[in-house]
């Protein structure tokens, strides 16, 4: 009956308290909406699906459409070449980059197919002459986006030499074979002399090109993740669960302020000299606040599913456990409440507690991935996340979204979470109790 | 010297000293006393002169750093949880939730008091019309004025009818009315059985309402008697207040 009324009280208080509401509910559906959103491009940039680019081909012959089914084979590029119907210009290219539409844009020149015909012709003659040769090379304008981030800029770059490689080999290839039997036929002539070639037909064997084009090795791609990270969240997967956490963690600064009214307010300290236990008062508050965390969690759970669809995101896939993920909401949500009385009761002030709560809570939701992916983390950040409570449940909620997990897979995290829980509140009673002994 | 185990004696409090932490003297230093059951004691003393931090140890909130008190012949130390279920608590900040309705608080705290729950409703309209506050039951108390705050902190103080009650400057700050109101309100509950330990600055209101006091300054009891009493004692004063001068001085306690 004790713990029902101050489950009540708690409820009733924070009903009145609309500030409080807001952080707690409106707050994460915020970030959950907006860093989905905002995240879903970078999260398709990082090798989800193909990358949208600009474009030109001004070339006249077919080196500009080889190089375009080049890249477009890999899959990892998808080609933008006309605008609301037109065909996009060199400049507009241009201004579509420095607009940000597209983070790059390529134009292929004029006269590329020329140009490449021409200088594979002159080196592959230099070449079976035994001569020397430096010829002419055409330049293909890239434009980027300066605010395209180092690796991504490399990798495109990577996939366009690529292109451009398979070109200049399929243009080399073919010159060969064209040159190859007449330069034999030359060869011999002028080893044999004026005598030895007369009446004698030379066949020399005709070189196809389609060799040049044929792989030898085939690039077996295989992710080499880290074993928790075998296959990667989509924005959705990964934002959803983030900032679900990060807002039921948030739940420190309201649960710890609660505690500081009370006992700036003088309630708690009538509230000492009654008969109630120091568990009931404090567990009250837990299993109040722990409410809240399940319901926020619900909501979260419903924008992902439903709301972000809607803005073109993908839909928040839930996995096939749902015991496995309310237990992993229920230990979350625990070890929210247990971290937010400890913060209540060591804090001397609500500005105190405020601030200390909210820094940890960023602290321990960046080491934790919330922010960051940690698996796009460097070495030594990625050891650290394991001390973030937010990143054992991002990693419990990850394994039963992306991978299939199960109550047993996820059981580890739900145990440190527990754990965590038990700890802080422990910790809180020690305080507490010190406290009503007038320590 | 031992608290007493007379059931005549609601209160006893031997050598008590508490010294808290980085203070240069003590908050109290050996203070001894003994107050009788169904009397209205008055606990006078400048600010600073430790009658919060005795009424702390005597409700639980704080432990002696030396010497034994106890209520009713239980030990407050040792005996806490008994100690709670008789004392009643009126302090000086406004105890309450001030987002919620005087009847939430009341029913939340009559819970926590271990009321029967068929009792709970019944307990929180009395002790709220007990108070003048029964047709303002259902505002936030936030919303009260001064004088309001002041007697619904003291009707969720007597909700659960505690043989002692603590009432720590219960009338500080608030006018006439609700002053009267609550000194008329604690003579009946004086006259219903219920031992008050009530600590003011309001001279008057002592002289009105108590039949025993103790003025105490740097820890110590150093007047102890009946008002009319300690007043025989001494010629030159007129009244409490003078006489209260005269004992404790005239320099400011900051």
């Amino acid at each position: 009956m004790l713990l029902l009324a101050n489950i009540k009280k708690e409820l009733l208080l924070l009903s009145r308290d609309r500030a409080g509401l807001l952080v707690l509910f409106v707050m994460p559906m915020l970030l959950v909406l907006v860093l989905s959103l905002v995240q879903d491009d970078l999260f398709r940039a990082s090798g989800q699906a193909a990358t949208r680019a600009v474009f030109v081909n001004l070339d006249q012959g077919s080196a500009g459409v080889d190089f375009a089914a080049q890249l477009e084979a890999t899959g990892a590029l998808e080609l933008v070449r006309e605008d609301s119907g037109q065909k996009i210009s060199a400049d507009q290219a241009r201004q579509l980059v420095l607009s940000g539409n597209y983070q790059f844009a390529l134009v292929v020149p004029k006269d590329f197919s020329h140009a490449l015909e021409t200088s594979a012709e002159s080196t592959v003659r230099a070449a079976l002459r035994e001569q020397s040769s430096d010829p002419h090379t055409e330049r293909l304008l890239v434009y980027f986006d300066p605010a395209v981030r180092g690796v991504y800029r490399s990798a495109v770059t990577t996939a366009l030499q690529q292109g451009l490689l398979a070109l200049e080999i399929k243009r080399k290839s073919a010159a060969l074979g064209r040159l190859l039997p007449e330069e034999l036929q030359r060869t011999i002539k002028k080893q044999l002399g004026p005598y030895g070639a007369q009446g004698i037909p030379i066949k020399v064997p005709q070189l196809d090109s389609a060799w040049a084009s044929k792989p030898l090795v085939k690039l077996d791609e295989e992710s080499v993740f880290a074993d928790k990270y075998p296959t990667l969240p989509t924005s959705v997967q990964q934002n959803v669960p983030a900032w679900t956490l990060f807002g039921m963690f948030f739940i420190v600064i309201p649960l710890a302020g609660t505690l500081i009214r009370e006992r700036q307010e003088g309630t708690l300290a009538r509230l000492m000299t009654m008969p109630v236990s120091n568990r009931s008062l404090l567990l009250g508050k837990v299993s109040a606040y722990l409410l809240i965390c399940l319901v926020q969690f619900g909501l979260m759970l419903a924008v992902g599913k439903f709301i972000l669809p809607l803005l073109g995101t993908p839909v928040l896939e839930l996995g096939s456990a749902p015991l496995a993920l309310l237990l992993v909401a229920f230990s979350a949500a625990l070890a929210a409440c247990g971290y937010g009385i400890l913060v209540g009761v060591l804090a001397r002030s609500y500005d105190q507690a405020s601030t200390f709560g909210s820094v940890s809570v960023v602290i321990a939701a960046a080491m934790g991935g919330v922010m960051v992916p940690v698996y796009v983390m460097p070495r030594a950040m990625q050891a650290l996340s394991v001390f973030s409570p937010l990143g054992w449940g991002l990693d419990a909620f990850l394994d039963i979204f992306v991978r299939n997990g199960t109550l047993q897979s996820v059981l580890g995290y739900v145990a440190a979470l527990v754990l965590f829980f038990l700890v802080c509140l422990g910790f809180a009673l020690v305080v507490f109790q010190r406290w009503r002994r007038g320590i | 010297m031992t608290p007493s185990m007379d059931n005549d004696i609601a209160l006893s409090a031997v050598d008590l000293v508490k010294v808290y932490p980085s203070a240069a003297r003590p908050a109290l230093d050996k203070l001894s006393l003994r107050v009788k059951r169904g009397s209205i004691f008055g606990l006078l003393g400048p600010n600073g002169a430790g009658k919060t931090t005795l009424i702390s140890i005597l409700c639980t909130l704080l432990r002696p750093t030396a010497g034994s008190a106890a209520v009713f012949g239980q030990d407050v130390v040792r005996q806490a949880g008994s100690v709670r279920q008789t004392i009643g608590l009126v302090p000086q900040d406004i105890a309450l939730y001030p987002t919620l309705t005087a009847r939430e608080n009341l029913r939340y705290f009559a819970r926590i008091q271990r009321l029967p729950g068929r009792d709970i409703e019944a307990r929180v309209d009395k002790c709220l019309a007990t108070v003048g506050l029964l047709d303002q039951a259902d505002r936030r108390v936030a919303s009260f004025s001064g004088g309001m705050k002041r007697r619904a902190n003291l009707a969720a103080g007597i909700l659960h009818q505690p043989e002692l009650l603590f009432l720590d400057e219960p009338t500080v700050g608030i006018d006439a009315q609700s002053r009267n109101l609550i000194l008329d309100r604690l003579a009946e509950l004086n006259q219903a059985g219920m031992t008050l330990i009530y600590t003011t600055h309001y001279m008057e209101e002592v002289q009105q309402l108590c039949d025993d006091i103790a003025i105490v300054d740097s820890g110590k009891v150093i007047a102890r008697g009946a008002p009319r009493a300690l007043l025989a004692e001494q010629d030159t004063c007129q009244n409490l207040e003078e006489l209260f001068l005269v004992l404790t001085g005239k320099q400011l306690r900051d």
